[in-house]
């Protein structure tokens, strides 16, 4: 285990400390949880209303106006599935690749997933015009003898997001039953039952090991690829049409780039408060933020890239199509979302080449929601301007959102973080089990081994 | 169903259409007015013209304007649910126009009175029996004997002729009052010809068009007539194509479809023309021999002085002039309602002299024909000042509303309000109606019966075709009861029925057609909707007065300053404001504007930068007669001094469609006779800005297609030399479309026959029709009469005011209106006009991305789209190339059709319900009646047993539909026209609808 | 609960002496006996001689049922009612990848967990004595014996520096 040997993160904590510091977070709150928790649900019931809304009257409440047929809740669906698959990165791709920073914080980000996934998978429901039917989508057998349309990409994303979803919960569930039975063995009374119950007889035999570790691993290895390719089957969503600003090679590589960027910044935006308030400052320290904003560094670059090459293709193309749409892009009417979202994405994550912007926390809890904001607009000017300008000049048309864009949109910031706020405080945040696998334990004999 | 003309002998149209006469009787058993709508009807006792599920056609003739078109009534169960062209008829020849269409809605307005109603003392009306109206009306009707007049703008015919007698026992008059009534013209041509008549004219005969602002496509005589002559001379056909030239102060949709559009001063144009008229006389020998007297007369008027008066250079006047007299026959119109200036008479003399010079007439301006007008303005001034004098003690107004198409300034309900008791026999609540003591609602054309005589030689027949939606009743019934209750001189109308009348009357029509089976003629009459005959032409020579030549400009009320600008108020969709209650009509896009549902205010590009204002700002308008309030629209097509609002709304009354809508431009109009009509482009207005602001309901996006090629045009010459769209660019210096090698052709060939393979499964095997359509852009006016009559055969709903600012309007066939040259670019100011519906394409963007298989092709070709399976993703929408998909974004049908308005739903076509996706289905409802029909007669499918909505009425022949695969058929031979091309061809989507470009008849300099 | 198995349990503080321990068991021929530790630790594996865990033929057979249950739904599916949309052939194998790739993930994973549950069932835990500390920071060794061998068992366990060792009966 060489990389334990000079691993700076752990200033020689011992196996009581880390089982002690973790469950300490578990249990009881304080006043300022209950009042975050009761903002978010709050929002959340914003959000029902609107839905509420939508069902009895239509989807006319939102500020769709032809051409414009997909607007904010397609791009707050996309947002937070991209918030998704940071979370799947760190957790998975990062434990493949022995990444030893990732320890520490992959248990928060890959709930994070969870429930950004929970939540980006209301949106296809919550968007189309009969909601009530949407399990059409779905391959049942029924009366019609009515199959989906597999060639259609909206189908590629039913299946995409529910494997998604079903693989990650399952990832996270598996990672968290060895620590739920270390806070198990801590807790008395009807917490102790509680905990026994979810800890599934879990008591750490060799024999449970032994398949444990192996399924693990396994399971991350399925997710991997997993996480690559749910994000270019939404991509596809748009790549496959024809519209100019959609119709592009270079959206699946792009979009998952973009995602991972957008989940980092969002993984940010949690840790660095929830850090404070669970007391952890010494388990998740600066050596994780500098990474996780390294993270964000290169997949910025990335997006620039990305950017850069759009409005180059659209040129090198000599389509004139796509021509128009790049430069009403960024200087048609929509410009000020389209500069919101160069700035933020391609040049503001170009501040982490500095150590100390990526070390002050302060720099990176701003910079962090400049990525979640600049991330929506990319989302929303791909999908809104790119639609309001195409083919027939006839039909353009400007959209304006309305209350019911904004209702549902607050409604998801509120159900993601309801969730967040009741796993944060009931289930351990940091592998317990993890980071003691990376401890030392204590030996009798000095030397040996 | 097949909607062609019927073949000889006795087809199933034929025979239904027989059946009409019996019809009115079958109407009872088929209950469908809203009072007795629970009434089941039990078939157990089959009325032989009713059969459930099977339309039955009535021929009838439509009212709407004085033209009188003829009408085959689709009827379904005792309801009417569509209007459809008589192709026997010979002023519409099976065409429609988008307000004869909208027919159907005057016949189910929800603004319809129920029932006969009289004012209390306190102001309120009170519904009464139909006995008690009449006995009222006939006592007061003794009392006021000698003091009687009625106002009734009813086309002439028997009932008219009736109403004259009937008023004339009543010792009073008539005044046959009908807003546009083109006096001037009458006048004119008193003056030149010595006959007070309105001539037919012949566009289609015509080689060369000048129109001197003579809206002649949109209301102007014989609108819809015009536009099918028209058609067929300006319309390219192989090489020949009419030349057209429009002087006016606003490019109207005449104007937009003229090669040329000449800004004129307005009320200068007398002089263009007499100096064309010179340039002819004294340039051409042969002219004839009376005009040449003229010569002198017209030296004076040289092109250099039109110049000075008109703004119009004197070298274009000549040019034109010259052109106009080499092309025989030419025609020159003028005298429309956009144009009709205090000189309107010494113009239209003008143009007179101009076409008789050319010798035009009796070639493309027949008189003889004698078209209906009504006596219009001056008649009625003058009952004005009677009512005012309390000479009048009843007024019986019938079918007019010159209390609304009246400028307010003259004061016109102030005199009609002076009479002691006033009757108003209209279907709605109007203006005029709500000043009323009395209200006898009569009924609706298609209700009742009754007949038309809008020129000489053609009697247009009414039947009822369903029975009354309300409990009206028809004047003719009104009166003759009336009549019989008041004795006395009203002894001799003792028909007990207006039908018995109407029949009674039609025997000396009979007669006169030299027939001796009166009762035979008159079911052949009503079958074929009515008689048609060719008037003899009369000839005219050059009268006395002829030689009185007026060119002093005309006059306008208000400044001559320069903050004060030309006010020129016009007819557009709403005509004079009666169709200002139907909601098809409120939402049909203006065809120049594309503005639906409210006023605006047009005013130059120059003069909105200099007065700084945008879109959608509202302008107040002050003349010295009123003012008056409308967003501006920024329109290219006007003279640089003019400011133009449309006529027809800002109703007080007229039912919740039309009440408080808008402003009437009528409002800032002075009343003052310019001699014998109302002079609409008289006043000049100053503009100032309110600070408000309101986002035009417009279906617009862009107003120019930035070189994509959606509405091509090419040249005559290059149309001559049979070039393809694409090599027209080319030669036009466009940058060339990029065009595929041969191999690359060939590679994508092969491809695509790879994959027609592996398309052959299940219903897909086998060879079956392929429905395609070819739409022709030379021929298109861009009218949207297609759209109207989509929305009738479709059940497409309307959406209003702000849901069309959002874009959310469902038209499933729209006019794409494109401004070409003009403003900086130096060239003259074109027009691009093309329908765009969906395209059907074979390899359609829309159906592969749809999950749940809503979307998908149909073995004969069409682009399916199934409601029932539609969630509404609208990622369909989103693929379209063309915008064609409409999405109900509310639940749109519930609010479009209150009652009545739901019982002219076409049973065959779905309502669609909130939250699905619907487009254009190419009919799809009559293919698979018609397969039906065919199948049941044991044949296959023949050319012209289909047709679809949009087509069938198109007045231009433009859009003709029809089987793809089938080599002779009459859409396949446009196809494969040289100036057929798809639009966006390069996304290769294969679209089943091929446009012929539109060929520009340049002036060759 | 099931009942209690009369045996030793050792409690350790040191992994190297956890380790002797088992390893002077085994020597003895023990074989049945229970570890317990708080994290998967490779020093005790070795010494317990873990062989790899047969989860993965799950991983393996679920993934390829995934992979083929994509290709037989969209195809029979497809072409159990052929729609045509898009001028593109009714059946076609690129847009189809994405399901047979989604459902092998899927079916993958789920039948992975399946394996771990069942394979964990397949030796007892119920019954056998445990204390708290392991799931923290201490290593548990528990022996099923009585009598004499407990005794011997005592020592070895002792011997080889068990900070605590209980009789379980």
């Amino acid at each position: 285990m060489a990389v334990i040997a000079h691993d700076p993160q752990h200033p020689n904590q011992t196996h009581a400390e880390v089982t002690r510091d973790v469950v300490n977070t578990l249990g009881t709150a304080d006043r300022g949880y209950f009042i975050a928790l009761g903002v978010a649900v709050l929002c959340f019931l914003v959000g029902i209303g609107t839905f509420t809304m939508l069902l009895k009257d239509g989807l006319g409440l939102a500020g769709y106006s032809p051409p414009v047929m997909w607007a904010v809740y397609i791009t707050t669906f996309v947002f937070w599935i991209g918030i998704g698959h940071a979370g799947t990165l760190i957790s998975a791709i990062l434990f493949l690749f022995r990444s030893p920073w990732r320890t520490a914080v992959y248990r928060a980000t890959e709930a994070m997933t969870v429930f950004a996934v929970m939540t980006a998978g209301l949106f296809p429901i919550i968007h189309i015009g009969r909601q009530w039917f949407f399990y059409w989508l779905l391959p049942y057998p029924n009366a019609r003898f009515l199959w989906p349309n597999f060639k259609s990409p909206l189908i590629w994303d039913v299946f995409a997001i529910s494997t998604y979803l079903t693989v990650s919960t399952t990832f996270l569930c598996v990672g968290l039953v060895p620590d739920i039975a270390a806070a198990r063995d801590k807790m008395r009374g009807w917490r102790h039952k509680v905990y026994s119950f979810f800890s599934l007889g879990w008591k750490g035999t060799d024999n449970q090991w032994r398949h444990y570790t192996r399924a693990y691993l396994y399971l991350a290895a399925l997710a991997t690829p997993l996480v690559l390719s749910v994000h270019s089957v939404v991509s596809w969503d748009f790549a496959m049409s024809i519209i100019p600003g959609w119709h592009g090679t270079i959206f699946a590589p792009y979009f998952v780039a973009g995602a991972i960027y957008s989940g980092v910044g969002m993984v940010l935006t949690i840790l660095i408060p929830l850090r404070k308030a669970l007391k952890i400052e010494h388990m998740i320290t600066d050596y994780h933020f500098d990474n996780l904003a390294k993270l964000t560094l290169l997949t910025g670059s990335i997006l620039f890239y990305a950017y850069a090459m759009e409005y180059f293709i659209a040129w090198y193309s000599g389509n004139p199509f796509e021509q128009e749409t790049f430069w009403r892009r960024a200087f048609g009417p929509m410009w000020w979302a389209g500069w919101t979202m160069i700035i933020c994405n391609a040049f503001v994550s170009q501040l982490f080449w500095f150590r100390k912007i990526r070390t002050n926390l302060t720099a990176l809890f701003v910079i962090s929601i400049f990525v979640n904001i600049g991330m929506w607009f990319e989302r929303y000017v791909i999908i809104v301007s790119s639609l309001s300008n195409d083919y027939d000049p006839y039909a353009w048309g400007q959209m304006t959102p309305t209350w019911a864009d904004w209702g549902i949109l607050l409604g998801s910031f509120g159900w993601f973080s309801m969730w967040f706020l009741l796993f944060a405080r009931t289930f351990p945040v940091v592998a317990i089990q993890e980071l003691k696998e990376m401890i030392p334990m204590p030996r009798l004999r000095k030397g040996g081994h | 169903m097949s909607d062609e003309i019927p073949k000889e002998g006795m087809d199933r149209r034929r025979f239904l259409t027989v059946l009409g006469a019996t019809g009115a009787g079958a109407m009872a058993v088929s209950g469908c007015s809203t009072e007795r709508i629970e009434k089941l009807v039990p078939y157990l006792v089959q009325s032989e013209d009713q059969v459930p599920g099977i339309p039955t056609y009535y021929a009838s003739t439509c009212t709407e304007c004085s033209a009188g078109c003829g009408l085959h009534v689709k009827t379904r169960e005792g309801r009417a649910i569509k209007l459809e062209g008589n192709p026997q008829h010979p002023v519409n020849a099976g065409k429609m126009c988008s307000q004869g269409e909208s027919a159907l809605q005057g016949l189910y307005n929800p603004g319809r009175l129920t029932g006969p109603k009289t004012r209390q003392p306190d102001g309120s009306f009170k519904d009464v029996t139909w006995d008690e109206a009449i006995a009222a009306l006939a006592g007061k009707l003794s009392g006021a004997a000698g003091k009687v007049a009625v106002i009734s703008g009813a086309g002439r015919g028997t009932f008219s002729d009736f109403l004259a007698e009937w008023t004339a026992a009543a010792g009073g008059r008539v005044v046959r009052y009908e807003p546009f009534a083109h006096e001037a013209l009458r006048a004119a041509n008193l003056r030149t010809f010595g006959t007070n008549e309105l001539p037919a004219h012949d566009f289609s005969a015509a080689k060369y068009i000048v129109s001197f602002g003579a809206d002649f496509l949109e209301n102007w005589l014989s609108p819809l007539e015009n536009q099918r002559g028209f058609a067929k001379s300006h319309g390219y056909d192989n090489g020949n194509m009419a030349k057209h030239v429009a002087f006016a102060p606003r490019m109207s949709l005449t104007g937009m479809n003229a090669d040329e559009w000449h800004p004129t001063k307005p009320g200068a144009d007398t002089a263009i023309v007499l100096a064309m008229a010179n340039v002819l006389l004294s340039e051409r020998s042969g002219n004839p021999a009376d005009a040449n007297a003229l010569r002198g007369a017209l030296a004076a008027f040289t092109p250099e002085k039109a110049q000075e008066a008109s703004g119009v250079g004197a070298e274009v006047i000549r040019r034109v002039a010259r052109e106009f007299a080499s092309a025989k026959p030419s025609l020159a119109v003028a005298g429309g309602i956009g144009n009709q200036h205090r000189a309107a008479v010494d113009l239209c003399a003008a143009v007179n002299l101009l076409n008789y010079i050319a010798g035009n007439v009796g070639t493309t301006v027949n008189f003889g024909s004698d078209l209906d007008g009504g006596e219009g303005y001056g008649a009625l001034e003058a009952l004005g000042s009677d009512m005012d004098g309390g000479r009048v003690s009843l007024v019986l107004v019938h079918e007019a509303n010159p209390v609304y198409s009246l400028p307010a300034k003259g004061g016109f309900a102030a005199k009609f309000k002076k009479v002691p008791f006033k009757i108003s026999t209209s279907l709605y609540l109007d203006e005029t109606a709500a000043l009323c003591d009395l209200l006898l609602p009569g009924l609706h054309a298609l209700e009742r019966w009754d007949d038309l005589r809008p020129r000489r030689g053609v009697i247009g027949l009414m039947q009822p075709v369903m029975q009354p939606v309300f409990n009206g009743m028809a004047t003719g019934d009104v009166l003759l009861k009336t009549a019989q209750k008041a004795g006395g001189a009203f002894s001799r109308f003792s028909a007990p029925s207006w039908e018995v009348y109407l029949k009674t009357q039609w025997q000396t029509v009979a007669r006169a057609q030299g027939s001796s089976d009166t009762e035979s003629f008159w079911r052949s009459a009503l079958q074929r909707g009515g008689v048609y005959t060719e008037a003899p032409v009369t000839p005219v020579r050059l009268a006395a007065s002829a030689g009185q030549i007026g060119s002093t400009p005309a006059s306008f009320d208000g400044g001559e300053g320069g903050d004060s600008y030309w006010f020129a108020p016009y007819a557009s969709v709403l005509g004079d404001g009666r169709f200002a209650n139907r909601p098809w009509l409120l939402e049909l896009s203006d065809p120049v504007t594309k503005i639906t549902w409210h006023s605006w205010v047009e005013i130059h590009p120059e003069l909105a930068k200099r007065l700084d204002v945008r879109e959608g700002e509202i302008l107040r308008l002050t003349s010295p007669h009123g003012n008056i309030e409308a967003p501006v629209y920024i329109y290219p097509g006007l003279h640089p001094d003019v400011v133009a609002v449309p006529l027809g709304l800002g109703h007080t009354a007229f039912g919740d469609f039309a009440k408080d809508r808008g402003v009437n431009a009528l409002d800032l109009l002075d009343a003052k006779d310019g001699n014998g009509f109302l002079p609409y482009l008289a006043t000049r207005v100053t503009l100032s800005k309110t600070g408000q602001y309101k986002k035009l309901a417009k279906t617009e996006g862009t107003t120019r297609q930035l070189g994509r090629g959606i509405a091509d045009a090419m040249t005559l010459e290059q149309a001559k030399k049979g070039l393809t769209p694409a090599l027209a660019l080319e030669e036009q210096g466009h940058e060339e479309h990029e065009i595929n090698t041969e191999r690359e052709v060939e590679a994508i060939h092969g491809f695509r026959e790879s994959q027609l393979e592996k398309r052959k499964h299940g219903a897909y095997v086998g060879d079956q029709p392929m429905w395609g359509m070819a739409i022709d852009l030379a021929k298109c006016t861009g009218c949207s009469a297609c759209v109207t009559a989509c929305y009738a055969e479709n059940n497409i709903p309307h959406v209003g005011e702000d849901e069309v600012r959002r874009g959310r309007e469902m038209t499933w066939i729209r006019i794409e209106r494109f401004w070409e040259g003009g403003g900086d670019t130096g060239d003259p100011l074109e027009t691009r006009v093309i329908p765009m519906l969906c395209q059907h394409c074979d390899a359609a963007p829309c159906e592969p991305v749809c999950p749940v298989y809503a979307a998908y092709h149909t073995p004969d070709g069409l682009n399916g789209q199934v409601y029932n399976r539609c969630v509404g993703t609208r990622y369909c929408s989103n693929n379209c190339p063309y915008k064609v998909r409409y999405f109900n974004w509310f639940a749109y049908a519930k609010k479009a059709f209150p009652e009545p308005l739901n019982l002219q739903l076409n049973p065959d076509v779905t309502v669609r319900a909130r939250g699905v996706m619907e487009k254009c289905t190419m009919c799809i409802h009559r293919i698979r009646g018609a397969q039906t029909a065919a199948r049941l007669e044991g044949r296959e499918l023949r050319e012209g047993d289909v047709n679809t909505a949009c087509a069938q009425a198109c007045p231009s022949d433009a859009i003709v539909f029809g089987n793809m695969k089938d080599p002779g058929s009459k859409v396949m031979a446009l196809k494969t026209n040289h100036r057929g091309y798809h639009v966006f061809e390069e996304i290769n989507v294969r679209p089943a609808i091929t446009y012929l470009a539109k060929v520009l008849h340049r002036t060759e300099a | 609960m099931a009942k209690p198995v009369p045996g030793v349990l050792a409690i350790f503080e040191h992994i190297d002496a956890a380790c002797d321990a088992i390893k002077s068991l085994r020597a003895q021929g023990k074989r049945n006996f229970t570890v317990y530790s708080a994290a998967p630790n490779h020093e005790l594996e070795e010494a317990l001689g873990v062989t790899n865990s047969p989860v993965r033929l799950f991983t393996l057979i679920g993934g390829m049922t995934g992979c083929l249950a994509g290709v037989g739904m969209t195809f029979w599916m497809s072409l159990d009612w052929p729609l045509l949309v898009g001028g593109k052939p009714i059946a076609t194998v690129p847009p189809y990848v994405v399901f047979m790739f989604e459902l092998m993930v899927l079916i993958g994973a789920l039948s992975t967990v399946t394996g771990l549950v069942l394979l964990s069932l397949t030796k007892r835990t119920t019954g056998l004595a445990y204390d708290p500390s392991f799931s923290d920071d201490r290593i548990g060794i528990f022996v099923p014996a009585g009598g004499e061998t407990g005794s011997e068992i005592e020592r070895i366990v002792r011997d080889a520096g068990a900070v605590e060792v209980r009789n379980a009966a």
